[in-house]
């Protein structure tokens, strides 16, 4: 960034704390009360009491996970394995003719040996190369494969945080997205993966929940699946991991 | 290419009436909202306790609301700690000021947009290509109106009044080539087309379901993927958000986002539900390298202390109360004249305003039937808000004045006996020249807006304060002659009772 516009932005921001000021002044005029700067006390808050008793057992949560998220239009396989798992990746990836597939840069999803698996396949893993155009690499794959922090069985939603290797685009850009979760990262409520996120003390720039694929219902209520995001998403819920 | 008609053209009777003359549009309307309707019940009765979820909801809004310094200010500055340059706008001009300020500085030739109903309300788009900035619409629906170069008419489904042929047309003079009215291959277009502008963008342009306080973070909720895109590929971010979508924690998150999906389109949750906090981090492969965030106040603030009105605020923007309303379905979106459509928007626009003489017809477009308000999943008394409405514009002398003097005299005549007797003498003679059938059709006088839809009854040859006497007399013959069998069972309960028996 020029230095010339670091200044400018700067005076942007110089600028903004003074109307903030008067601002939030104003506000508390209309309030017809003095500013307020100390932490309001509040009787409630989130959600109500008798939901955070709310608990699936193990095999409820994961059918109602595999209920919600295909009701959306999604797929939910199980596998035993990561090999299990890495075999209905290449099964599909050939089966659909794939020429490219990012993958985030794990442990685990270079455990999956994508690589050696398809050799035709140009396999990239997400930013570990500083020159590469990353986003025109997520815009050509067929397929995306990344591995999910949560998965919320009430709301049949993947969780995915965002980080250096756990790039936003291999979720979103890809025609294909696969994401794989430990069944241990299986959860009831959605309130389990948002409450957590108040004690954090930064957080991921990106924090996505994703329920099935991209859809639009804009033409006529017509349903259609795809219209900017992957259009076809399979969650593998992987037993040993 | 300019996408608001901003000037309202007629009364909302004469918009209305060019709404409910094209039938493709009434049954349009009424397809979706009762889908949409019919789906909200049936995911709100799924989860349960819906009630108690309401009035959390309710009560985490109240509470933000009014502590909305407190805040407004500490979501500002963990912004800026995430790294976001936080702008404030008191009106429409000083939001659209900044922003341009920022396309300027960028040298930007295009900015993709996801749905944002507060750059709706500040004309972002114009404003941009007056900088030949081009403003591409992204959302499918959003998109199409573009070009058709029209405003939304529903919050959630904003080409709601369009069908696939219309759009087939609108996409292939788009495309340069014919593209048949399927629903799959005109996505398939706008998604191919979409693409190339989402890469090419110097600016990606969002709205603002919800923001955070504490962690200064920005939550989006949405089905297509395009705020995601918005918000990931482009250089830099500009958000817009109205003041008042501030919530304090993720916890209260999950309140509302089983209200607002559920209560929009009867979804669990959106497809997706992005919560976004600063530009990307350093280290990062995408996100924003540059990330604005512009406040804006627009009359909102003026709801605040507002003891009729400062619930407004509270909206979530589900379009719930429209998919309920009876006359949003009859007379659709555009009908309404402001951004806002349906029973929100009939508070919400003249409430910006404050500037009731302009768009007080609007207040009228509801029965107050409090559909609006079952609906809404944070309880916003809309009804109770449209009565004041109207008693605000009749205090301030916005009344129609011949609604005046009909009220003024219908005040002299119900008030005094005598005078009321000789109207009904005086109607009873008058009317016969209008009365056939025992009915009156004629569409004069006041008799006119009813007449045209309806029948009035003539006044009845005997009137009834004329045979109350005759009645009155035989009411006390009956009485005097009572069935002796039931006075005895009544002289033996009395007596019963004199045990101070009691209730068992």
């Amino acid at each position: 960034m020029s230095n010339a516009r670091k200044d400018w932005l700067q005076q942007l921001d110089e600028a903004s704390k003074q109307k903030q000021e008067q601002f939030l002044n104003g506000i508390a005029a209309k309030l017809q009360r003095p500013r307020m700067t100390q932490k309001p006390q509040r009787p409630l808050q989130g959600a109500p009491e008798f939901w955070e008793q709310f608990e699936l057992g193990e095999v409820e949560k994961l059918e109602m996970f595999q209920r919600n998220f295909e009701a959306a239009g999604g797929y939910v396989l199980r596998a035993a394995t990561l090999a299990d798992a890495s075999n209905i990746i290449v099964d599909k990836a050939v089966e659909l003719k794939a020429m490219h597939v990012l993958r985030q840069d794990e442990q685990l999803l270079e455990q999956l040996g994508l690589e050696q698996a398809m050799p035709q396949v140009k396999v990239r893993s997400w930013n570990d190369d500083a020159l590469e155009d990353w986003k025109a690499r997520a815009a050509e794959a067929d397929i995306g494969v990344v591995l999910a922090d949560y998965a919320v069985a009430y709301t049949g939603s993947l969780a995915l945080l965002s980080s250096k290797t756990k790039g936003r685009s291999v979720s979103l850009l890809p025609t294909l997205l696969f994401a794989l979760v430990p069944r241990s990262s299986v959860v009831t409520r959605l309130g389990e993966v948002l409450k957590p996120l108040d004690e954090l003390k930064r957080l991921p720039a990106g924090i996505h929940f994703v329920s099935g694929p991209s859809r639009s219902a804009d033409i006529e209520n017509d349903l259609t699946i795809g219209v900017h995001g992957p259009g076809i998403v399979y969650t593998i819920i992987i037993d040993e991991l | 290419m300019s996408t608001q008609q901003t000037e309202l053209k007629g009364t909302v009777k004469e918009r209305a009436q060019l709404a409910l003359n094209n039938d493709f549009l009434r049954q349009a309307v009424k397809f979706t909202t009762e889908r949409l309707r019919s789906g909200k019940l049936k995911a709100a009765e799924e989860h349960g306790n819906w009630e108690e979820w309401r009035e959390r909801g309710r009560q985490i809004r109240l509470h933000t609301i009014a502590h909305l310094d407190y805040y407004l200010g500490e979501f500002a500055n963990n912004a800026r700690e995430n790294g976001v340059h936080v702008h404030f706008a008191d009106t429409a001009q000083d939001a659209i000021s900044i922003a341009l300020q920022i396309a300027k500085a960028k040298e930007a030739k295009s900015a993709v947009k996801s749905k944002s109903m507060v750059t709706e309300e500040i004309h972002l788009n114009q404003a941009l290509q007056s900088i030949d900035c081009e403003a591409i619409e992204t959302d499918l629906g959003e998109y199409i109106i573009q070009l058709a170069n029209e405003t939304p008419s529903h919050i959630i489904i904003p080409a709601i009044h369009k069908n696939r042929y219309q759009i087939a047309e609108l996409l292939s003079e788009d495309a340069g080539e014919q593209l048949p009215p399927e629903t799959s291959v005109l996505a398939g277009y706008v998604r191919k087309k979409l693409r190339e502008k989402f890469l090419q963008a110097d600016i990606g342009v969002t709205g603002c379901n919800f923001a955070i306080a504490e962690s200064g973070s920005i939550v989006l909720f949405e089905n297509e993927g395009n705020a995601r895109m918005v918000s990931t590929v482009p250089k830099t971010q500009i958000t817009f958000m109205g003041m008042e979508r501030i919530i304090p924690s993720w916890a209260d998150l999950e309140v509302m986002a089983t209200l607002l999906p559920r209560s929009a389109t009867g979804q669990k949750l959106t497809v997706y539900m992005s919560g976004i906090t600063g530009p990307k981090r350093e280290e990062d492969g995408d996100g924003p390298e540059e990330m604005h965030i512009i406040i804006l106040d627009n009359g909102r603030s003026l709801q605040l202390g507002d003891p009729e009105f400062q619930e407004l605020l509270n909206c979530i923007r589900c379009g719930a109360c429209l998919n309920a309303c009876p006359v949003y379905r009859h007379i659709g979106g555009h009908a309404y004249g402001g951004t806002y459509s349906g029973p929100i928007g009939a508070v919400l626009t003249p409430a910006l305003k404050k500037n009731v003489a302009e768009w007080d017809d609007i207040a009228n477009a509801s029965s107050l039937c409090g559909a609006c308000y079952e609906a809404c999943p944070v309880k916003i008394p809309l009804h109770d808000m449209l009565v004041s409405l109207r008693r605000r514009k009749v205090e301030a002398g916005h009344d129609h004045p011949l609604e005046r003097v009909g009220m003024k005299g219908f005040g002299t005549v119900m008030s005094n006996v005598k005078v009321y007797h000789r109207a009904l003498k005086l109607g009873k003679l008058g009317q016969k020249v209008v009365v056939r059938d025992g009915g009156i059709r004629a569409k004069i006088g006041p008799l006119k807006g009813w007449n045209s839809h309806r029948v009035a009854p003539s006044i009845s040859k005997q009137l009834f304060r004329e045979q109350y006497g005759e009645l009155r007399s035989e009411l006390d013959q009956q009485a005097k002659a009572a069935d002796p069998a039931v006075a005895a069972r009544m002289r033996e309960w009395l007596t019963g009772r004199d045990g101070g028996a009691s209730h068992e």
